[in-house]
């Protein structure tokens, strides 16, 4: 089918040039742009998705909730050898008290913490690969034999519903992507229809003279391809100016949630295909649109 | 100019007195309206020459487009090159239509070609090359004295300029059959008897001509031609002579 976009000079007289082209390109364009953005949201989101996911399924904080400083303290670095020790753990961080108490202070000001709140020395956890449920508990029994008043607590379980949202977030990117390219679909259908209406008389010559549905349906699909393609490039461009330009903001937020949240490599090598597969939808849609319509011609 | 035919070579495929067309009680209703042609009885030989005539509103068109298959009947039987054309499949139509030639009674020119690319377009779709279809229709453009105009368009062109670009479109491929709608309605006399002349010498070469016309004089510049007379989409003879090998065909001087 893609073949029948080359057509002979003489054939491509058929029907004059600028019919269908004009105000089509641009709305493809426009409806490429959408369905482009939309692909990089859903990519972006997807690639943050698992390597958030990946990141936090590894990572747990240890609470060690003594009310004793100087006990605390002890734990502290108890609990910090005891996880060093263990093979399957990453990396051990213990979070300074400094860096706890700046974190609360916020919300209950300088002075009161020590005094009157026991702040929980904290160590931030990372293991080699995700860890069961069955590991975790082990872990908690392990350190509890060092600490009795410590809690183990998985990033996972409290991002949980976040990664759910970004995950429902990515189908409806797909839902969106979707109805965009039926949306793009009926655009090219209307056009089609519209030119077909326009050329009838031709094409009604044309069959009288013994020229084929697909005869007729190449010389559509010619024209909606260049109009795809046209569209395809210009909407491509713009798309590619904004996705960059949003990579750089988001690039310049602080790490945080958003921090694996970027557009990937290889969705550049995807959202360059979608113009061409539109190209190629369109050059179909045509084509059924005027086998379709002949069909009701003699 | 006594090569009357710049067209393209055929083969021809009907064997001798293999009828072309046959009608068998074939009637045509547009909707749910009357019959606009009832009983239709006859055959067509290869060969043949064939002036229809009838009143405006006899169905003298709506036959044409039956012969030309732009319609199917609504009831009866049609053969056409052998075949039963009720029940020729939608995708074979186009290889009948291109052993028809048409000439329409509103010429009905692509607009946007010029004077060349409307003779050429038959050729072109039956996918003859351009190499060989730039010497038939050149030859033809001078033939019916539009060589001048070839790059025209037929906005630009006179009544009778473009039915010459029409019925040179109609022959240019060689067709079997011929079918032309009131063809030289818009012709001065002179020009009117050339293309008469150029349609007997394509019937000479074999191919079957049905010419639709008002025009009585026509009739007598054909010498052997069959009349086929249509009153209220009734044929007025369809046992008679049309059911019979059409006699020798003489073009008078």
């Amino acid at each position: 089918m893609l073949l029948d976009f080359v057509l002979p000079a003489h054939d491509r007289k058929l029907i004059p040039e600028g019919r269908l082209t004009g105000q089509m390109p641009w709305v493809i364009a426009i409806m490429l742009f959408l369905t482009l953005l939309v692909a990089a949201g859903g990519l972006t989101l997807t690639e943050a998705a698992r390597q958030g996911g990946q990141d936090l399924a590894r990572q747990v904080t240890v609470q060690i909730i003594e009310s004793d400083p100087a006990q605390r303290a002890a734990q502290h670095a108890a609990i910090t050898r005891a996880l060093r020790n263990m093979d399957s753990i990453a990396e051990v961080k213990p979070v300074p008290d400094a860096q706890v108490r700046a974190l609360l202070e916020p919300w209950l000001g300088t002075g009161v913490i020590d005094a009157a709140v026991p702040v929980p020395a904290l160590v931030d956890v990372r293991f080699g690969s995700v860890p069961t449920t069955e590991t975790l508990t082990r872990l908690q029994s392990t350190l509890r034999s060092v600490a009795p008043d410590i809690r183990v607590d998985s990033h996972s379980s409290w991002m949980a519903p976040f990664f759910e949202l970004m995950r429902a977030l990515v189908w409806l990117a797909a839902v969106v992507f979707l109805l965009l390219l039926v949306a793009t679909s009926a655009v090219v259908i209307l056009a089609v229809r519209s030119t077909l209406n326009t050329h009838r008389e031709t094409i009604e010559i044309m069959h009288m003279m013994g020229g084929t549905d697909i005869q007729a349906a190449r010389l559509f699909q010619r024209r909606v391809a260049l109009d795809a393609l046209l569209g395809g490039v210009v909407g491509f461009i713009v798309a590619a100016v904004v996705i960059i330009t949003v990579g750089d903001r988001f690039a310049a937020v602080e790490p945080g949630l958003l921090s694996g949240a970027h557009f990937p490599y290889y969705g550049w090598a995807i959202l360059a295909l979608i113009p061409l597969a539109v190209m190629a939808l369109a050059m179909l849609m045509a084509r059924m649109t005027v086998i379709s319509a002949l069909k009701r011609i003699l | 100019m006594n090569s009357l035919c710049p067209v393209m070579p055929f083969v021809p495929f009907i064997a001798p007195m293999q009828s072309v067309v046959e009608f068998d009680n074939v009637g045509l209703r547009y909707g749910t309206g009357v019959e606009t042609l009832t009983d239709l009885s006859f055959t067509l030989y290869p060969g043949s020459f064939y002036f229809l005539t009838g009143a405006s509103g006899a169905g003298k068109t709506s036959l044409l487009k039956l012969l030309y298959l732009a319609h199917r009947p609504s009831r009866g039987a049609i053969r056409m090159f052998g075949h039963d054309a009720i029940t020729l499949p939608r995708d074979r139509l186009p290889g009948f239509r291109r052993r028809i030639g048409v000439v329409f009674q509103d010429f009905r020119l692509v607009p946007h070609l010029s004077t060349f690319d409307n003779i050429a377009l038959p050729l072109r779709i039956a996918g003859i090359q351009e190499k060989d279809l730039r010497g038939p229709v050149t030859e033809m453009l001078a033939w019916i004295g539009l060589t001048e105009r070839a790059d025209a368009r037929p906005a630009t062109l006179s009544g009778g300029e473009q039915q010459r670009i029409a019925i040179a479109r109609a022959v240019i491929g060689r067709p079997e059959m011929l079918v032309a709608d009131e063809p030289t309605g818009n012709v001065d006399p002179e020009m009117a008897r050339r293309l008469l002349q150029l349609f007997a010498a394509l019937n000479k070469l074999g191919t079957t001509v049905v010419v639709a016309t008002h025009d009585i004089h026509l009739l007598q510049e054909v010498e052997g031609a069959q009349m086929m007379r249509l009153d209220k989409g009734r044929l007025s003879d369809p046992t008679g002579s049309l059911r019979h090998p059409p006699r020798p065909l003489v073009l008078k001087n």
